[in-house]
């Protein structure tokens, strides 16, 4: 780079010399931050038109040669398009090459010359077959990734309505048999406080009836309700009561007497209650 | 039809009976001396056409990037009117035998891939031997090896090339213009060169740099040499690669060197941007020291009113 400066510097003098150089100070855009840079060496930056124009007809190709030799072509490029927007440069990109394009094949057309690769034309590639292999592996692999998201997305979402619309089935099958319930224990109550008198045979056959309600009212549950044909209120009294209870659980318990050194406890577990399989028993009873 | 004596470097061909238009003839290299030449042939019986018989020589320095070498591979990949040169030394990237190397080779162009210190690369791109050359900084650097990169084109066919209007509104610019078409461009009857065209170069001038693209042309036709309006609206475009955005530096009169024709004023060097990123960071504490300074002044110059409440909570 240096050695370049020097060059130019060299030749800087040498082209103030002549009498075409010009120096272009009109085209500069400035952030802010760039102008103290730039406006020094705008000032004597190097343009030498005429210069260019003329090694520009040096080295340019003859004026009348065919558009084929050269196969440029001008598309008009109006919009003002930020380098930095990738989407929108890339974009700008596409649409130039595409009317380009399009210009160049009516040309083509016109001329009369074959240029569209015919069907079974095969040549080598500028890039080749495992590449190209490689890159259809990864769109293969991209593509199932999204779709399987997609689908543990939907399976997700398919969880939780199935999992809603159980929960409401539950729901309205509580709320029939609270129902069904308490209209059984109405029916219970009134036919109680109207047949008080002739309540054996009335309450038996009720009993009957009511068994065969509840019963029915509840196919799916199990031996957790209720079997007997008392009521629920029945059952309950009977079981507060003292004599089921010691029914149930014995006499009563001593408070606090349930540790205790005795001649019978006294070999419990030498070593320790904790148990395991290699422990040995030092002293065992002989 | 008189043939021309074999002293002539340029060997003029039997003119196609196709051709209608036809070039008058001229020695293509003028700077060889002989555009003061009268001109012989001036009857249009017999005049021989044009020939572009353009060959580019690439070749890079040492210590190059892989991804820059990379794209050279490319580059020589699309260019089949190339030929691939083995690295020059440091020392000889300047000027002379970089000339002289050119001339060995019988290219009539270069493009030399210059890479300092593994991060920057520039590319000259000349005419042998007098013509001007061009020093750009390349940047946002995309091989075709990139997997997002999917299309494919024959290797060889000649590419179309499509420029913006932009290339027409001053005269660097179609100076860059002319040395691209003729650099880029694989001349009509090469021998590798392919006769059909599926794939175009796009060269566009944004925010004063030059944007590269290369694309395969995709579209639905039945017959090779002609296609219907439909098959025109349904043409698709597949990117190739690789990808590049050149920053033009300068522009010499010679070919590596030269007088300075132009200069680009709004060029940074990258490592003057490096240099200025330093300064920014290193800046930090004497900012914050300013800062204090400032604040005591500031504080010293405005003093706060008594606070009412500042006894409040005092035992």
């Amino acid at each position: 780079m240096a050695v370049h400066q020097k060059r130019a510097a060299v030749f800087v003098a040498e082209a103030e010399n002549n009498a075409d150089t010009e120096s272009s100070d009109s085209e500069l855009e400035f952030d802010e931050e760039d102008e103290i840079r730039l406006s020094e060496p705008s000032e004597n930056a190097i343009y030498n038109r005429d210069g260019l124009l003329d090694k520009l007809e040096d080295i340019s190709w003859p004026e009348n040669v065919d558009w084929i030799h050269k196969l440029s072509l001008d598309v008009n490029q109006e919009q003002e398009v930020d380098a930095n927007d990738d989407l929108a440069r890339e974009l700008v990109f596409y649409t130039q090459a595409l009317e380009g394009t399009k210009e160049a094949f009516l040309k083509f057309q016109s001329v009369g010359c074959p240029f569209l690769t015919p069907a079974g034309y095969s040549g080598a590639m500028v890039k080749n077959d495992t590449h190209l292999e490689k890159v259809k592996d990864q769109l293969l692999a991209e593509k199932n990734r999204v779709e399987e998201a997609e689908e543990r997305r939907k399976a997700r979402e398919n969880e939780k309505i199935a999992k809603e619309v159980e929960a409401q089935k539950l729901r309205e099958k509580a709320k029939q048999e609270k129902e069904e319930k308490r209209s059984a224990r109405q029916l219970q109550k009134e036919r109680q406080e109207s047949g008080l008198s002739g309540s054996e045979e009335d309450g038996d056959i009720g009993s009957a009836d009511e068994d065969k309600s509840t019963f029915e009212s509840d196919p799916s549950v199990g031996k957790a309700k209720d079997p007997t044909g008392k009521g629920k209120k029945e059952a309950d009294k009977m079981r507060k009561n003292r004599d089921y209870r010691n029914s149930k659980h014995g006499l009563g318990r001593k408070k606090g007497m349930k540790k205790q050194s005795k001649t019978e406890t006294t070999n419990d577990t030498i070593g320790g209650f904790k148990k395991s399989s290699f422990s040995k028993n030092k002293r065992r009873k002989a | 039809m008189k043939k021309i004596g074999k002293k002539r470097k340029h060997a003029e061909t039997i003119p196609e009976p196709k051709k209608e238009l036809v070039a008058e003839e001229r020695p293509k290299r003028t700077l060889l001396g002989w555009k003061d030449k009268p001109v012989v042939n001036e009857n249009e019986a017999d005049v021989p056409t044009f020939r572009n018989k353009e060959k580019v020589l690439i070749t890079s320095s040492r210590r190059i990037n892989y991804r820059y070498r990379h794209l050279m591979l490319n580059l020589v990949s699309l260019l089949p009117h190339c030929k691939k040169d083995s690295k020059v030394e440091s020392k000889e990237t300047k000027g002379a035998t970089l000339n002289e190397l050119v001339e060995l080779r019988s290219c009539s162009s270069c493009l030399f891939f210059e890479c300092r210190k593994h991060k920057d690369l520039y590319l000259w791109m000349a005419k042998s031997p007098g013509g001007p050359s061009i020093k750009f900084l390349v940047n946002a650097v995309h091989t075709m090896e990139e997997l997002k990169l999917t299309g494919n084109h024959l290797n060889g066919s000649r590419p179309l090339l499509s420029f913006t209007t932009n290339f027409d509104k001053d005269a660097h610019w179609k100076l860059i213009k002319e040395m691209i078409t003729q650099i880029f461009g694989t001349p009509k009857d090469h021998r590798k060169q392919k006769p059909y065209y599926d794939h175009v170069f796009v060269f566009s001038i944004i925010d004063g740099h030059i944007w590269f693209r290369n694309y395969q042309i995709s579209c639905p036709h039945t017959g090779a040499d002609k296609i219907d309006r439909g098959g025109l609206e349904k043409m698709t475009l597949i990117e190739v690669g690789p990808r590049f955005c050149l920053n033009p530096i300068k522009i010499f009169g010679g070919s590596f060197g030269g007088p300075t024709l132009y200069e680009n004023p709004l060029y940074i060097s990258p490592n003057q941007i490096r240099a200025l990123e330093k300064k920014k960071k290193s800046g930090k504490f004497a900012k914050k020291v300013k800062a204090k300074t400032r604040r005591r002044m500031h504080e010293m110059s405005n003093p706060l009113e008594q606070d009412e409440f500042a006894d409040m909570w005092k035992e």
